[in-house]
């Protein structure tokens, strides 16, 4: 069923592509690459950790921070080297090589770069992106929403009569009394609807947030409640619990996150195989 | 004495590592806030509510960020504002304080946008260049002279011909632009198309970019033309004005917030032209027409006044920062402040009848890692990798030593002692608008409805007006009745012969410190005053316009505050003083309660003792645009 004619326009864009040449030019250099695999000592497949080199690192650590490198950071610092003296020996072994630290580092990204661009997969099928979209619920979620009206009882006016003035305003309230009259002014707004939990956080502090995040839905007036602020009372009509979205109306999404953490994975994977083709020695430490 | 900085950061780059950064899905949190039948959002407030956003960031694609190790893109910068966590170039996770912000704009420079990026990246021609082989040499003096090539270059306005490469320019700024477009979310965070237009003017001999800052920057309301006017087309802001009015003309609105007067040596609100000469109308016209707005505090200081400027202010002697950029020389204190510049603003309305300083404020960050350090409890300053670390910031004493008065004379504690410690953990800018849309946002920019603090997202109104009266701060529609009968920050109140009463109304933010006080400060042509108006405990005394003492301070062992201060101030003020013949420019300072300075944090966080010559604590504060009184008739 494949249509031909579409298909040979397909593969004349592609040949135009300059990332398409770039491709081909990455491939040609890794088959070079493993061609020379297979014939290094085991002195070219070691990597050898001096004690001088620790020390330079602790020191280049010191500098930065200001403190002693503890043993995990000495691990990750250890562990950052031997990636990029890997890399760079790939990418020497490619006769890029020239000798000293930025090269080094100049050709481990080289290298990186090109695994990156080898990385770029055609999009998943539709099942992988369901199991995605589920297996990643946090990412794909409608936070937790409230609609709720509030009446405000300023410590600043009323000091310690904030709260008492507030707990009596309430029965009025419920039998109907206009909340827009009620209470002390509020600088912002009185009614707010569909605002996420976080919001109500970012304008009532982080207390005030989960107190209401609790509160069902009522046509009843609630409180005293206090916040950042001072003191309120509380109507919430509508409390939204977090939404998984469905994936139809996310599926754009859910393609765009996948390619990106599945390239990340697979860049990982691709420099994590490159280290494990090295053997590491660390003076006075034995091997890793 | 760039030249130091970057032989640190040299230095650092051969330490620097990176690691992947987690991320979430753009637009994963759901379908955009629709608008309803009138074409509002959701959140739509006739009584307009404010915003929070940083105007002011720069990512990998500036020239100088790139050297300080930046990496982190503009998609980056934006999911920072929304709340996700990015990665600082020298390793350490950075997740906004306070939660995300409303708005925010990747202001990147121009001039070189995107070229050293390309230099560092193989296949590309700009990497065959020779002086792509020195900016990332083996050699640290090749990389400085490099450098400093791109630095003078970009001061002096002459373009290094092989490095200007226009196409690349040009689809780094598309990308920019698209990137804003992309995270645009009409009722939820608005971004805008925006770049920074580096013009500095040295009289100093020094290489590189040292010299008077005339920076600023640039934003769009909508769409934005293909090519972004920079330093290399003019270094004179005058002309980059031409060039908006002509932008303007086709459609594309703009205007331009510039930034750090305070380095500006003199030069930012000087009484002449850029080219030296007499400011007339048409200057005054065409200025207030692209430039509303001045950015009045941010990392490299504060630029409100200075105390040799404003002697009898308590506190105008606040995160005050001199040094020339890159460089060690002081920078002219007269034609630096915002508040000289509104008096001279007068002083040329009431003479020559017209003013130039008219403008409202805002704050920003200029960060350079994609992501502002807001917090003082959580504070990464700007450069990247070159004051990544309390020592490079020098708020913890140099490694080996444990007292200050036992520094070594080495870069890093230079660079420590002129410029990094005295740096701020500052600014947002705050925006009263109806929504959370470019199109209300930009316009409260153009009516000034903005106010600038150093940090905390706290919140303030201020109304002028004639018909207001002392019993309106009970009325359950206070904010409604401001507008109905008067004008808010950034308006021009006319007179009727009577006296104006302001609204000051400030709320603290929920997040972060208490309030002290609030302030007015009037200007007019021949003087300054700072009057208290409303204040934590009690009124203020009116025979010296102070509030009294309420007691606050800090416990420096765990920087907690001792006593809690106001969560909202509001008072009804009239000037004891007024002249309603006079020009008076009045606008609202807020202060919290004091608290410890990010250096004291750090120095506690490390058990050595504060750095001796910067404050252990601030007040953090807010300053809104002013409203001026103009004498009817």
């Amino acid at each position: 069923m494949a249509d031909t004619s579409q298909s040979t326009a397909r593969w004349r864009a592609w040949l135009s592509e300059p990332l398409f040449h770039f491709i081909i030019a990455a491939l040609a250099v890794f088959i070079g690459w493993n061609a020379i695999n297979g014939s290094r000592s085991d002195a070219e497949r070691t990597i050898r950790i001096t004690q001088t080199d620790l020390e330079r690192l602790a020191a280049l650590y010191a500098a930065e921070s200001g403190a002693l490198p503890s043993q995990q950071d000495m691990a990750a610092m250890v562990n950052d080297y031997v990636r990029d003296e890997a890399l760079a020996r790939e990418a020497r072994s490619l006769g890029l090589d020239d000798n000293d630290t930025i090269v080094t580092r100049r050709l481990a990204q080289k290298m990186t770069f090109m695994i990156s661009d080898l990385a770029d997969d055609p999009d998943p099928d539709e099942k992988t992106l369901r199991a995605w979209h589920e297996s990643h619920p946090d990412r794909f979620t409608d936070p937790q929403t409230l609609t709720f009206t509030h009446v405000y009882f300023s410590e600043d006016v009323r000091g310690e009569t904030a709260e008492t003035d507030a707990a009596a305003a309430l029965d009025g309230l419920n039998a109907g009394e206009d909340w827009r009259n009620a209470g002390d002014p509020f600088m912002l707004q009185r009614s707010y609807g569909d605002l996420p939990i976080r919001e109500v956080a970012r304008l009532f502090g982080p207390d005030f947030a989960r107190t209401l995040a609790a509160l069902p839905a009522s046509d009843s007036w609630t409180g005293p409640i206090r916040s950042a602020l001072g003191v309120h009372l509380v109507r919430v009509t509508a409390n939204v619990p977090a939404r998984l979205i469905p994936f139809e109306e996310v599926r754009e999404a859910v393609l765009a996150d996948w390619k990106e953490e599945t390239r990340r994975q697979e860049n990982e994977e691709a420099v994590r195989d490159i280290i494990a083709k090295y053997k590491v020695e660390i003076e006075g430490s034995g091997s890793k | 004495m760039l030249k130091k900085t970057t032989a640190l950061a040299v230095i650092l780059l051969l330490a620097g590592c990176g690691k992947a950064t987690e991320s979430k899905a753009p637009g994963a949190d759901g379908a955009k806030a629709a608008p309803d039948e009138a074409g509002r959002t959701s959140g739509y407030n006739p009584d307009r509510n404010a915003y929070f956003g940083d105007l002011h960031i720069h990512t990998r694609s500036s020239f100088d960020a790139y050297i300080f190790n930046v990496r982190r893109t503009a998609d980056d910068a934006y999911r920072f504002a929304l709340g996700e966590t990015i990665q600082h170039p020298s390793g350490f996770d950075m997740t906004i304080a306070g939660g995300p912000l409303d708005f925010y704009t990747v202001t990147d420079h121009a001039e070189y946008l995107g070229i050293l990026p390309a230099m560092n990246t193989p296949g590309t021609k700009l990497s065959e260049l020779p002086a792509a082989k020195q900016m990332f040499s083996a050699d640290p003096d090749v990389i400085l002279s490099s450098f400093q090539k791109v630095g003078t270059s970009v001061r002096e306005g002459q373009p290094i011909a092989e490095m200007y490469d226009l196409d690349t320019i040009n689809s780094v700024w598309a990308e920019n632009v698209a990137a804003a477009d992309k995270y645009y979310q009409p009722g939820k965070f608005t971004t805008f198309a925006a770049y920074e237009y580096t013009s500095v003017r040295s009289d100093i001999d020094e290489e590189g970019f040292g010299g008077g800052n005339l920076h600023r920057n640039v934003f769009f309301k909508g769409a934005a033309p293909p090519k972004a006017f920079s330093t290399l087309d003019s270094s004179n802001p005058e002309d980059l004005w031409d060039w908006m009015d002509e932008q303007r003309a086709n459609g594309m609105e703009a205007i331009a917030i510039p930034h750090n007067s305070n380095v500006s040596n003199g030069q930012m609100f000087r009484l002449q032209t850029y080219l030296g000469e007499p400011l007339d109308s048409a200057y005054a016209e065409q200025r207030m027409r692209n430039e509303p707005l001045v950015e009045v505090t941010q990392v490299k200081g504060t630029s409100e006044t200075h105390p040799d400027l404003s002697p009898n202010d308590e506190w105008a002697d606040f995160e005050i920062y001199e040094e020339l950029l890159g460089s060690y020389a002081l920078s002219a204190v007269t034609g630096s402040y915002v508040r000289e510049a509104y008096r001279n603003g007068l002083k040329l309305q009431e003479t020559e009848g017209f003013d130039p300083f008219h403008f409202g404020l805002v704050a920003a960050s200029d960060s350079h890692v994609a992501g502002g350090a807001y917090a003082e409890n959580d504070y990464w300053s700007k450069v990247g990798i070159v004051d990544g670390t309390p020592v490079a910031r020098g708020s913890v004493p140099f490694p080996g030593t444990t007292s200050w008065d036992e520094q070594p004379d080495n870069q890093i504690v230079n660079n420590a002692n002129h410029w990094f410690s005295r740096w701020s953990a500052s600014g947002l800018t705050g925006v009263w608008a109806e929504e959370n849309t470019r199109e209300a946002i930009f316009d409260a920019f153009r009516r000034k409805e903005t106010f600038a603090t150093t940090g905390p997202r706290m919140k303030v109104r201020f109304f002028g007006g004639f018909g207001y009266s002392d019993d309106m701060l009970t009325s359950a529609d206070l904010a409604h009745q401001a507008y109905a009968d008067g004008v808010p920050m950034g308006g021009d109140l006319v007179g009727t012969g009577d006296t104006p009463a302001f609204l000051v109304w400030a709320q603290r933010d929920p997040n972060a410190g208490t309030l002290q006080r609030v302030q007015v400060v009037k200007v007019t042509s021949d003087g300054e005053e700072v009057i208290d108006v409303a204040c934590d405990n009690g009124t203020p005394d009116p025979s010296t316009g102070r509030c009294t003492d309420n007691g606050s301070s800090v416990d420096m062992a765990s920087c907690t505050p001792v006593n809690t201060g106001a969560n909202e101030l509001k008072a009804i003020w009239r000037d004891p003083a007024f002249d309603a013949s006079r020009r008076a420019t009045y606008y609202v300072r807020v202060l919290e309660n004091p608290s410890c300075r990010w250096s004291t944090w750090e120095a506690m966080r490390n058990g050595t003792p504060p750095r001796p010559d910067v404050p252990q604590t601030i007040q953090e504060r807010a300053y809104t645009s002013p409203i001026w009184y103009i004498p009817g008739n």
